[in-house]
């Protein structure tokens, strides 16, 4: 299958790269063209095409999968000037990948639907360690027949791919992901500062938890990155800050009521206010050790 | 002075009102041509554009809703400024927004201003608003033909957009207070205590505030009706939690209230008064607590 890849960044590539070894031709676009050149290296022979604008990538694939920030640069690749829409051949599939707004989904959606391109919302969960093992999870909002079309390709990249359901659903369901994990990695740094003032071993603490019902895959993985310091990204506390806004963003619209999203948002601001964005979020530990009494 | 006027809602009318009675010639336009009738018996002349407006106007003020509202309304109103005009807008909108517009107009001479206003309907009804406005220093005394006539406190607080960044701090201290309120009629009347005589004891003490003197006293007369309509709040949060998370700076507290608004909201009294807030912590409640 002829298959359009735009956003070769850090989940990007290797992603674009999975799909290339299961015997797909890529077409690449890149804002920044030195993204695209792993994919151009003779001696590695990537079946794979550069093209001077998303519009040709569109006219020469079947599916156009896009992985970038936020919504606005979805919203360009595929509907600006010389976006996607305006080269798509008929029947074309856009899968995005990006975490963006469930209802900015929909809107681009519509307006692809339009033009007669079917979209897919399908953001993912696993981070670059995900990426690079084909293991990600990968929640998908779309049409179930745009959606059986796409599902072999998914499935060279994650190992969980679930049809939540209609356009944006993908996006809500990452959504609640966010939820989940920013308030879990924000408790389990809370339990560990708690442990460590009162004089307590983390480590033990930790220990203990994992048998008990407060176990999770969070106090497990995040929980032991924490106790040994190492604050590298996985996952940065800046992306988690931005889908942390796209949730409370969301709640406003609805009307609802997130106490403790909206207070663990607040966290991922200072963790980003003090310089420490590029850190993995469990650098919410090092923010509750700052902001309470050093030596207490 | 010729004066431009849109946007006559519960403090846009008023304050027109107070322009034609200081004796500028006023220059209105409204989407809907009814809304402007009654400045019109008094004088203001009716145009039929906002470039109509401006082309009319040294000084052409603006009060609407939401950032996209003003944006809109600078963009049909600049092919008709004369260079050294001055857009004033009383909107509570993003700081970022009013940078955004201000750069527009300084492409062809036109100035901006932000200049949002706290008070109320009741503020601007006694011409008594406090006005916090952004721009450069020396449009001062043009601009004071207006604000003289608008408001009892005018300060200028800096540049483009620091006017709105003084608004959203209003808004934060103000409905953090008003929820400060709700919670202890909450628990005053859980604990079976007459929150008016609470109200009554708190005001001549170190809680004393006008929140809990105005918003406190719709709360004990169980009186809802706006004043301060709570979308108008829970709209001006949207804005400030945006700029926190833009300026990564954590904000705690208002972001608990932001949620009770949420809830508010999801519950249908967006238009009742900001004093509803003690009426969501009632819905969390079982019917003997209340």
């Amino acid at each position: 299958m002829n298959v359009g890849f735009i956003g070769l960044g850090l989940m990007g590539r290797p992603m674009a790269l999975h799909l290339e070894k299961a015997g797909h031709a890529l077409h690449l676009w890149a804002r920044r063209p030195e993204s695209l050149a792993p994919f151009m290296d003779k001696a590695a022979a990537i079946n794979a095409r550069t093209h001077a604008t998303p519009a040709e990538v569109a006219a020469n694939a079947d599916v156009v999968i896009v992985m970038v920030a936020d919504a606005p640069d979805v919203e360009k690749v595929c509907l600006g000037v010389d976006g996607l829409a305006s080269g798509a051949m008929p029947g074309l599939i856009v899968v995005d990948m990006s975490t963006i707004n469930p209802n900015a989904a929909r809107t681009i959606g519509l307006r692809l639907a339009e033009k007669g391109i079917a979209f897919v919302d399908a953001p993912v969960s696993g981070g670059e360690t995900g990426a690079i093992n084909a293991a990600l999870t990968i929640m998908v909002g779309g049409a179930p027949e745009a959606f059986e079309k796409v599902k072999p390709l998914l499935e060279k990249m994650g190992k969980s791919v679930t049809l939540i359901g209609d356009s944006g659903a993908g996006q809500v369901a990452k959504a609640c992901n966010q939820i989940l994990t920013g308030v879990g990695v924000l408790a389990v740094a809370e339990a560990f500062n708690f442990a460590a003032k009162s004089g307590v071993d983390p480590a033990k603490v930790r220990e203990a938890l994992l048998g008990g019902f407060a176990y999770s895959k969070i106090l497990e993985n995040h929980g032991q990155r924490m106790l040994d310091r190492n604050f590298k990204p996985g996952f940065k506390a800046w992306m988690h800050q931005k889908d942390l806004r796209i949730v409370m963003e969301e709640a406003h619209r609805m009307g609802l009521m997130l106490p403790s999203a909206a207070a663990t948002a607040q966290v991922f601001n200072a963790i980003v206010g003090s310089g420490m964005g590029e850190n993995d979020s469990i650098s919410a530990l090092m923010l509750l050790e700052k902001m309470s009494n050093p030596s207490g | 002075m010729n004066i431009g006027f849109i946007g006559f809602g519960t403090m846009g009318l008023p304050m027109a009102g107070h322009l034609i009675k200081a004796g500028h010639v006023l220059h209105v336009w409204s989407r809907r041509a009814a809304s402007v009738d009654s400045l019109v018996e008094r004088g203001a002349q009716c145009c039929a554009s906002p470039e109509a407006v401006a082309a009319a106007c040294d000084i052409v003020c603006t009060n609407v809703t939401a950032s996209a509202d003003v944006e809109a309304l600078a963009a049909a109103m600049a092919p008709g400024f004369a260079p050294g005009a001055i857009h004033l807008d009383f909107s509570t909108i993003a700081p970022s927004a009013a940078r955004r517009i201000a750069a527009m107009h300084a492409s062809v001479g036109v100035e901006f201003v932000d200049a949002p206003v706290s008070g109320g309907g009741l503020g601007a009804r006694n011409a008594t608003l406090a006005i916090m406005w952004g721009g450069k220093a020396v449009l001062a005394p043009r601009l004071d033909a207006v604000f003289a006539v608008l408001g009892k406190t005018v300060v200028h607080v800096g540049e483009t957009g620091a006017g709105q960044v003084a608004k959203a701090c209003n808004q934060m201290i103000m409905v953090a207070a008003i929820e400060a309120c709700a919670e202890a009629a909450r628990l005053a009347a859980g604990a079976g205590v007459d929150f008016a005589k609470v109200r009554t004891a708190m005001l001549g003490g170190s809680a004393g505030s006008r929140v809990l003197d105005v918003f406190g006293g719709r709360m004990a007369a169980r009186d809802f009706a706006a004043g301060v309509e709570a979308r108008l709040h829970h709209k001006d949060y949207a804005l400030l939690m945006d700029e926190a998370t833009r300026l990564g700076a954590a904000l705690p507290v208002s972001t608990a209230v932001w949620q009770q608004l949420n809830a508010l909201m999801g519950q249908g009294m967006g238009c009742a008064d900001t004093s509803s807030l003690l009426r969501v912590l009632e819905s969390g409640a079982t019917q003997a607590a209340r």
